[in-house]
């Protein structure tokens, strides 16, 4: 698998390329501005890319703009976006597309190897991951509203899973259950919440994360 | 403005000129217009020069006219008051030196109201001297505000200082030193009992992972990113994607305000935002932000339960201070009942580009 990386800090970048070679990818470029990135994101070889998102020239949120710049001219292009901190602004942002294929990380989750290096590999599998963070953010936002607060514990802590972006397999080992419970739970989730089923899980995903999204929309 | 004329006394005619208002200038050459059609028929009659009462009253009327309003644009103030007092002895006694010398001489009568009016105008400013200027007043009294503020602001800012320095003292400093002794026993432990190293060395990262947390909160309370990448409309609209309760967001500055009003404004606006979630059990709120009679105003509002006063927290007090800094304030209308309404403004010139 073909991996971009677009970092400043060189420790970082050469971390990530370390980490990253180590699990079996190509590193195809490590560049450290945004310009050099964006001419790496012209690439049509690349099967993923790992942005940065402050980088020079201005260190203020670079590589969140080169994301939605390179989606755009190529729609569900695998980015996945890491910052120091997480804005659900930007979330916002980067799900606004529609499309899969996109992750956005804080930092810290480089230290788990193997989960990070799984949410790069959905990622260029055109799923949705996003940091838990800006999920709790999202959810304790939305669980005052009727339909969530009907939702038990226990459902609620899949729907903070799927939101994550975790497939039935991952949910059910981050809770110790069986998938067909975990099968049942989303089902019951799903009509809790009137959310039509969705047929594969990334669309699953961005279903939930639309649903959680909506809620109340601040207007300007 | 063209230049026909290039004459020593130009300048200074010029300014005298410019000062004036519009109509004043009409009036000045309306007057020169009579006085000069007066002036070409007595060319034709001849004889006495009669014209020159015409001249004298055109004359008194504009200088009464402009010397005052000459005063009048010092500050208010003694310095003012004695001007406009001077304004009028200058007409008033070049007018009868003037009259006695068209009358035709004789007595120099005008030395007894010249020198009238030379002694009121010395009473006049001896008595101005006497008492402070009210103008002065408001000054030493603006200066007191100043200092004031400027010693709140400086407080403020140790504080908080000295409250970053206990949230990375407590948090990611102590955390790196427990993750320091945890690698330390790891190695230590690796070849003897490799299982509790690997127990180890997993807490060690999520050890990391505190630290991380507690640096990121200390960095986002000196200077959120998202203010730093959006400015003050994009932090706040991702401040109310943060707060549980909804919140309706308007905001009508045409330009950029400077980084610190934009930064202090940003805190004032989360903390309210904070005390709706945290007191107010409002269902929603609105956070209203605009530019007017030169001043950054931010109101926020909720339908909560009201009650909120200055001084039982440390939040709105902060704020206070924080925009009392910046020549500003902050004022709460919150009864009983609700609802909550803080109004918080700062003097601010918007620039056009963000610096
Ligand atoms: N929007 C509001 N609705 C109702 N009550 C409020 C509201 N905002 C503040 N209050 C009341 O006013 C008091 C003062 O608020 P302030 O922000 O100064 O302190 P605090 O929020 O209690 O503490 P701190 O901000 O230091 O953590 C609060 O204790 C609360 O009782
Ligand atoms: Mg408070």
């Amino acid at each position: 698998m073909r991996v971009v990386i677009g970092e400043d800090l060189a420790l970082l970048r050469d971390g990530l390329t370390r980490l990253l070679e180590a699990s079996g990818f190509e590193v195809v470029g490590a560049v450290s501005d945004a310009p050099s990135a964006a001419a790496l994101l012209e690439r049509d070889d690349i099967d993923v890319a790992v942005l940065d998102i402050r980088m020079p020239p201005t260190f203020t949120n670079e590589g969140l703009k080169l994301a939605l710049a390179a989606r755009q001219r190529r729609p569900g292009m695998p980015i996945v976006v890491l910052s120091q901190f997480v804005e659900q602004l930007y979330a916002r942002e980067l799900l606004e597309s529609g499309e899969g294929g996109l992750g956005y990380l804080l930092k810290d989750r480089v230290a788990d190897v193997d989960e990070f290096v799984a949410a790069v590999r959905q990622v260029a599998a055109g799923g949705t991951v996003l940091d838990p963070k800006v999920v709790a953010s999202l959810l304790s936002r939305a669980s005052a509203r009727e339909p969530l607060a009907r939702l038990t514990p226990r459902e609620r802590e899949v729907l903070r899973l799927i939101a994550q972006g975790r497939s039935n397999a991952g949910i059910a080992a981050g809770l110790f259950l069986s998938e067909k419970a975990i099968g049942k739970h989303i089902n019951n989730i799903f009509t809790k919440l009137d959310l039509p089923m969705a047929a594969d899980d990334n669309r699953r995903v961005l279903a939930v994360l639309a649903y959680l999204q909506a809620a109340d929309s601040p207007t300007r | 403005m063209s230049r026909p004329v290039r004459s020593a006394i130009y300048p200074a005619s010029v300014t005298v000129l410019r000062a004036l208002p519009r109509n004043v200038a009409v009036q000045l050459g309306v007057g020169a217009a009579i006085c000069l059609a007066m002036i070409v028929i007595w060319t034709g009659t001849g004889g006495y020069f009669w014209p020159r009462w015409v001249l004298f009253g055109v004359g008194v009327i504009l200088a009464l006219q402009i010397a005052p309003r000459l005063a009048w644009r010092l500050p208010p103030g003694r310095r003012r008051r004695l001007a406009l007092h001077l304004a009028l002895d200058a007409v008033i006694g070049p007018l009868e030196v003037i009259v006695w010398a068209l009358s035709g001489g004789g007595l120099f009568w005008p030395a007894y109201p010249l020198a009238a009016l030379t002694i009121a105008f010395a009473l006049h400013a001896w008595l101005e001297y006497q008492r402070p200027d009210s103008h002065e007043r408001e000054l030493t009294s603006r200066i007191d505000v100043l200092t004031r503020s400027r010693r709140g602001a400086l407080d403020t800012q140790a504080a908080e200082l000295r409250r970053i320095e206990r949230d990375l003292h407590d948090g990611a400093q102590a955390r790196l030193v427990s993750l320091g002794m945890s690698l330390g026993l790891a190695e230590k432990l690796l070849e003897t009992d490799p299982e509790g190293a690997a127990k180890l060395l997993a807490e060690a990262r999520s050890s990391t992972l505190s630290a991380l947390d507690d640096l990121r909160t200390v960095m986002q309370a000196i200077h959120p990113s998202v203010l730093a990448d959006r400015g003050l409309p994009g932090a706040i609209e991702a401040l109310a994607l943060d707060v549980s309760v909804p919140v309706e967001i308007t905001y009508d500055v045409a330009g950029y305000a400077s980084p610190p009003i934009e930064s202090a404004m940003y805190f004032a606006v989360a903390e309210c935002l904070a005390n709706v979630v945290k007191h107010s059990h409002a269902r929603r709120a609105t956070v209203r932000v605009e530019h007017r009679d030169g001043r950054l105003v931010a109101i926020v509002a909720d339908d909560g339960i009201g009650g909120a006063r200055l001084g039982f927290g440390s939040g709105l007090q902060g704020i206070a201070d924080r925009l009392e800094a910046f020549d500003g304030g902050l004022r709460l209308r919150s009864p009983d009942g609700g609802p909550t309404t803080v109004t918080m403004e700062v003097p601010c010139e918007l620039s056009s580009a963000r610096t």
